[in-house]
Formats: structure tokens, C-alpha cells, sequence
């Protein structure tokens, strides 16, 4: 199966990630002969199952509901690239906001 | 005695001083640097840390098991005194607030945190040559890469520039540069080790794993790090570890050689490896037995489902709102900074791994791919199963790699060449299990692996037989 530029595009714009034009028919390639490589598994048999396999443990214990010390050895401001006033600073959304 | 044992032994009966140590860890440090595999290193932590164990009491000293133990850490473990950037410029210069689970164990054991060490970034790649820093550069030839993508500890292990280091596997990113350096590097059991600042890749797969130059310094650094962790929920409730004597012989240990993982096209070096441990373990009083694991071929398909459609979830959470530095793009509203410091702030592989994982999650290709990959996962692990729970075997023998290391350059073009390098490993991992793989001869001066598998939570059996193995084998024998 080809991966077309616009497929590479559309899964760009889904993944919040900016492609470069330049970039586009080099990963469509790729992205093509990765996609190629795992479609393998269609070749297993639908009805060929085995239990449901999860990894790690059967039930999750949750601990008691009790408030702890800040377990942070410095807060946001320091690593945050803006934090003003307890919150993360942002631009505003685009052309859902309109204009003032 | 062990690397780990000895200094540790030597530190905590005031023998030597955590600060001597700490000094010749920075000169060895020094000398490595053409490795390229270290990201930052600090004589000055370094001294700090060695000096708060010189000034504790003999006491207080003897019941720390890793008393000025150097260790290296790859730079996807958080740590609160130096950066940690997965090897990505969208990390630059980040340093976490807290310290992983792992490295308060090992801080607490009386450890010293050597280094942070290159790796391929967010731990993508099977070669370390996809770090934003450059290539790490395999310690006995640096035109060959030293695997990956935990490849900088495996670097400095092999180097002798430390004697254990962590690294984290999601498809075997610790076992397969073991292989490729000479060293022993054991992957856990899924839960067994406590993941709580591991920077996540693949969640239902990643683990938090060991190097040693020997099968004791690694397991003695895995038994301090393992045991229930309340900050991961995936962590087993389980002690820690607790090893049990080396076995001189292997009586009583069934042996399985699994068909599918010795194929005819196998490496001509890494089969005759291969071939001198089967006649060790038969030497030493284990019982070998063929076995076959039908659905290998794909674990590796199965395998790059899996893993990138994780990822991509996982890595949604570098957006230049929380954390590292903000690219505003050409919109100027949030979107635009995701889109540009994400399209800017990851490397080639990353965003391929992005795409891969958005694309087999989207709607229409979701029952194609992710359900598909769930089903043959399953029987990925029921093969495992059955081969332990119903044809009575131990563990199982393998080759770690399909060859001795590759040169820098040769796959890098060909993402799908690059994945079939964890071809022996990453069923493995997809099926939670515990695995080692120790050094079992040369080809032409470049070390082979051999990788033995155990059932889930069987570390301290597999390590003991690993231990016998590895002292019936000599490593640095060129093999035919």
C-alpha cells in the first residue's frame, strides 16, 4: 500500500507536527515501505486468537487518599518555558477566538 | 569478585575513599570523551556526592551495597542535578524537579551518579546515531556503532569507564548493545523495576534495565533498583529482587533452543557463538531441548505497531507549553507553537515514529493495524507460555543479534533494515518477560551475544545460570 503526500499531511496535522514541504516525498516513501513491512501481520488468521494478553498487574492497588508534601524539588517556573500567576502562558487559539 | 563488589567492598570497609573513586571516574570520563558517549558529566557532582559518603559514619557505610559505586544513567532518566534531554532538542537543557525511583534507590545505596549518557533520541533507534548530540562511537572500532539505543551506557561499560550503567529497553534497547560492546545487559520483567521518571516511549513495554561488565555487577545493581514502587502503578507488589548464589553447574535446568530463532541465513559467527554455549550448558549438566515459538516472524511488524502507536501518545506531551524551549510558528496562536516546536524540536526518526503511530491509530487503519497487532501479541506471549508451562522448560537460548555490530551509515537510510535489528529481541519484550544477554565470543575482535529468556518474575534462576554460563565461556575467543 503507497502512502501519498497528502496521507503524510493529513497524519501531520493529526499529530501536531510541522512536515517540510522538502521533507514530504522522502517520508511518504518511508512511511510507505514501514507501513508495507507491517502489514505482514495480515497474514495471521482472523480466528487464530490467544487469550488477551495485558501487560503488568491484574488489578491496580491505589494508595490511600491522603495529601503529601509537594514532591517537587523545584516548581514550574523553573522549567516551564512561560508561567505567570500559577499558570501556563500560551497564544491565544486561532481562528476559534476571532478577533477583538 | 565483581567490578560493583569490589569497589563497593573496598568503600565500605575504608579501604579506599568515595572521593578517590569519584577522581578517577572523572579521569576516565576525560579520557572517553571521543566515545561521544557521555551528555553531561560534572566533576563537581560528582565530588559532592562522594564526599557526603566519606563523611557518614563506618556504620551508616556498611549498609549501603553500592558504597561509591560509580553508575551511568541514560539521558532518559530524570535526575534533579543534571539535565536530562532524551538526546532531543526539544529537551534542551531541561532539568526535572524530582529524581527517578531508580536513581533515589541507587542515591540511597551509595551509588555515585557518574554521568547522563547519549542515546538515540527518546530511545528510537537500534544504533545510537540518532541523538541530536551525534553518534556514540563503538568502543572497540569507531567506525562500527555500539547499538542502541541505550548505546552510551553500553559504551562506557564496555570502555571500563564505569562498571554498570542503566539504560531502559522497550524492544531491547539494552540486550542488543550488550551484545554489540561485549558486556551483559539484563532486561527485567515488566514491573520488576519501577518506571516512575523514565521518560515514557512505549508504556506497556518500556523497562528500566541494567549493564554490567559481569552477570554479578549487574544483577547486584538490578537487585537495588527493583521492588514496588506506589508512583508506578504498573510496578509488581513485589521485594526486591533477591539474588540467589551463583550455580557452578546447570543440572536440573531445562534448556530450550527455539527453531525460529536460528535460521537458516543466520550469521555464520553469531550461529557458531551460539553453538559453543549449547555444548557449555550440555557441559555443564543442563538438558537442551528444541523448541518452537511459531509466531516470531512477527514480532517485529507486531512490535512497530505497537511501540510507535504509544509513542505517539506519549510524546503528545512535548508541545513547548510545559516543558524545554517554545517555537512560536507562522500563525502565532497555540497550534502553531505545537506544530513548529514539535516539527522543530524532533529529530527524523522521532517524527517518523510519530507518524507511523498517528496513522495506525487513525480512524479507518485502527482494526487494520492496532487491533491486528493486539491479537498477534497475544499469541506472541501464549507461545512463551506454552513452551514454559507445558513442555516444562526453563529457559530459553538464543542469539541477542542477528549479527556482530554494523557500521555507522549502513542502515540509517532504511528504517525497516534498522528495525530487524531487534529481530531476537523485541518478542521479549512485547511478552513482559525477563531476559540477559552475556558476551559469548568474538568474530574478527567484534563481541557476540547470547540471550537467555526466562518466565515472568524468574530473574534470580536466570541470573544464576547465567552466572555459570558466563564462567564456563570465554568471551574474547574469536569464534569459527
Amino acid at each position: 500500500m503507497s502512502i501519498r503526500k497528502e496521507d503524510v499531511l493529513h497524519v501531520a496535522r493529526l499529530a501536531e507536527l510541522d512536515v517540510a514541504e522538502a521533507d514530504l516525498e522522502t517520508l511518504a516513501e518511508q512511511l510507505g515501505r514501514i507501513v508495507d513491512f507491517v502489514a505482514q501481520l495480515n497474514e495471521v488468521p482472523a480466528g487464530e486468537q490467544a487469550p488477551p494478553f495485558l501487560a503488568g498487574p491484574d488489578s491496580v492497588p491505589l494508595r490511600p487518599d491522603e495529601v503529601r508534601p509537594e514532591a517537587l524539588q523545584r516548581g514550574p517556573a523553573d522549567f516551564a518555558p512561560e508561567f505567570r500567576q500559577g499558570f501556563f502562558v500560551v497564544p491565544r487559539l486561532g481562528a476559534m477566538e476571532g478577533t477583538e | 569478585m565483581s567490578d560493583v563488589g569490589f569497589v563497593a567492598a573496598a568503600v565500605r570497609e575504608g579501604r579506599t575513599s568515595a572521593d578517590s573513586v569519584a577522581r578517577e571516574v572523572g579521569r576516565r570520563l576525560t579520557r572517553s570523551a571521543p566515545l561521544n558517549a557521555t551528555l553531561d558529566w560534572s566533576q563537581a557532582i560528582l565530588d559532592r556526592q562522594a564526599t557526603r559518603l566519606d563523611a557518614m559514619s563506618a556504620t551508616q557505610r556498611a549498609a549501603r551495597p553500592l558504597a561509591g559505586v560509580p553508575i551511568a544513567l541514560k539521558d532518559n532518566i530524570v535526575t534533579t542535578d543534571q539535565p536530562t534531554t532524551c538526546a532531543s532538542r526539544i529537551l534542551e537543557g531541561y532539568v526535572s524537579p524530582y529524581d527517578a525511583t531508580v536513581v533515589t534507590r541507587l542515591r540511597a545505596a551509595g551509588a555515585l551518579i557518574a554521568s547522563k549518557t547519549n542515546l538515540d533520541e527518546f530511545a528510537m533507534g537500534s544504533s545510537t546515531e540518532h541523538s541530536c548530540r551525534g553518534r556514540v562511537h563503538h568502543p572497540l572500532d569507531p567506525a562500527r556503532v555500539p547499538g542502541g539505543s541505550s548505546g552510551g551506557s553500553a559504551a562506557l561499560v564496555a570502555a571500563g569507564v564505569v562498571p554498570a550503567a542503566l539504560g531502559s529497553e522497550t524492544g531491547g534497547s539494552v540486550r542488543q548493545p550488550a551484545s554489540f560492546c561485549g558486556v551483559v545487559g539484563i532486561k527485567p520483567s515488566y514491573g520488576r523495576v519501577s518506571r516512575y521518571g523514565l521518560v515514557a516511549f512505549g508504556s506497556s513495554l518500556d523497562q528500566i534495565s541494567v549493564f554490567g561488565r559481569t552477570v554479578d555487577d549487574a544483577s547486584r545493581v538490578l537487585a537495588v533498583i527493583s521492588g514496588h514502587d506506589e508512583h508506578d502503578a504498573t510496578s509488581a507488589p513485589l521485594p526486591p529482587l533477591v539474588l540467589e548464589t551463583p550455580r557452578r553447574d546447570l543440572r536440573g535446568i531445562t534448556v530450550g533452543l527455539p527453531r525460529e530463532y536460528f535460521p537458516t541465513d543466520l550469521d555464520g559467527a553469531v550461529r557458531a557463538a551460539l553453538d559453543q554455549v549449547r555444548d557449555r550448558v550440555r557441559d555443564l549438566g543442563g538438558t537442551i531441548r528444541e523448541v518452537s515459538l511459531p509466531h516470531t516472524r512477527y514480532a517485529v511488524p507486531t512490535y512497530y505497531i505497537v511501540a510507535p502507536a504509544e509513542a505517539a501518545a506519549n510524546l503528545a506531551r512535548f508541545d513547548g507549553v510545559r516543558y524545554g524551549p517554545r517555537r512560536v510558528g507562522a500563525g502565532g496562536d497555540v497550534e502553531a507553537l505545537y506544530r513548529a516546536t514539535r516539527g522543530q524540536g524532533f529529530g527524523a526518526e522521532v517524527r517518523r515514529r510519530i507518524l507511523i503511530g498517528t496513522y495506525v491509530l487513525s480512524s479507518g487503519y485502527y482494526d487494520a493495524y492496532y487491533r491486528k497487532a493486539q491479537q498477534v501479541r497475544a499469541l506472541l506471549a501464549d507461545d512463551f507460555r506454552r513452551v514454559f508451562e507445558e513442555q516444562a522448560v526453563d529457559m530459553l537460548l538464543t542469539p541477542t543479534t542477528p549479527t556482530p555490530a554494523f557500521r555507522a551509515g549502513e542502515k540509517t537510510d532504511d528504517p525497516v533494515a534498522m528495525y530487524l535489528a531487534d529481530i531476537f529481541t523485541c518478542s521479549i519484550n512485547l511478552a513482559a518477560l525477563p531476559a540477559i544477554s552475556i558476551p559469548a565470543g568474538r568474530s574478527n575482535g567484534l563481541p557476540i551475544g547470547a540471550q537467555l529468556v526466562a518466565p515472568m518474575f524468574a530473574e534470580a534462576r536466570m541470573l544464576s545460570a547465567a552466572a555459570a554460563l558466563e564462567a564456563a565461556l570465554d568471551p574474547t575467543r574469536e569464534v569459527r
